[in-house]
């Protein structure tokens, strides 16, 4: 299983996982139960447990109490790193695209 | 989870010298980065992102080889560099009155299981140098470039 980081959460690592991703997909629709989660799943009990733990930690969901049991929330905002992540690249190629135009309009006046 | 990121920008001059900006080695490099490219589709090439020391970064290279080349309207190439494997850079040029209107892609930003961190945190440390030591004159170009096309 591969760990989270020491400092702080990594949103990288908790979305690595393809099952990660899906209870991700789930709980965008509705808050859930675990055994709800659990259901949509063939792992055991303690293995869904286990990358819930992980996107907890990343802060990608928090746990809310209903009654006696506790619901899964999913926090959107947390995704920004892999949105900053895309967004050096725009910024990159903005940049580059940018001298590409320069660099034609200077060689059609010489 | 693939993301993909799109330009689409109006240029001017006519496909033929936009094709050639991007394909030939020396005037890509004016643009891009020294590198030795070649418009012929299985073409292995890199891009040799020069090191700079006052930002303690050391220089990348990138590694490419050309999928799709179809002068003077297409043209695409695999991008491999840091934490990204192939993923697809693509040109597609289409005539626009006396101009071409540049379809800019790269494609294939794939957050999966492959991906581990410290591939991730070398491409972020990378990148973030990199577009460190891109100049204000940057700035300055668009300014100029922005009032050309108005």
């Amino acid at each position: 299983m591969v760990s989270t980081s020491d400092r702080e959460p990594d949103v990288f690592t908790a979305i690595s996982h393809p099952a990660r991703r899906r209870m991700l997909d789930l709980l965008i629709e509705a808050d859930r139960s675990v055994n709800v989660i659990a259901g949509h799943f063939e792992m055991s009990r303690p293995a869904v447990s286990q990358h819930l733990r992980i996107l907890l930690d990343s802060g990608l969901v928090t746990e809310q109490r209903h009654g006696r049991e506790r619901r899964y929330h999913f926090v959107p905002e947390r995704l920004g790193p892999v949105r900053d992540w895309i967004s050096q690249y725009e910024r990159f190629w903005d940049d580059h695209l940018q001298r590409l135009q320069k660099l034609l309009s200077k060689k059609s006046e010489e | 989870m693939t993301k993909t990121i799109r330009r689409e920008i109006p240029i001017p001059q006519p496909r033929e010298q936009v094709w050639r900006a991007i394909t030939d080695s020396a005037t890509l490099a004016e643009w891009m980065f020294p590198n030795d490219m070649e418009p012929r589709v299985g073409h292995q090439f890199t891009f040799r992102v020069p090191a700079n020391p006052k930002v303690g970064f050391d220089g990348m290279i990138v590694h490419c080889e050309v999928l799709e080349c179809e002068p003077p309207s297409r043209l695409a190439f695999s991008w491999s560099a840091g934490g990204l494997v192939d993923t697809r850079v693509s040109f597609q040029l289409e005539p626009d009155g006396e101009g071409t209107r540049v379809l800019f892609e790269h494609s294939g930003f794939d957050i999966s299981e492959s991906w581990s961190e410290q591939a991730f945190r070398g491409a972020e440390y990378g990148w973030a140098k990199m577009l460190g030591q891109l100049p204000a004159v940057v700035a300055a170009r668009n300014a100029s470039v922005r009032t050309k096309q108005e």
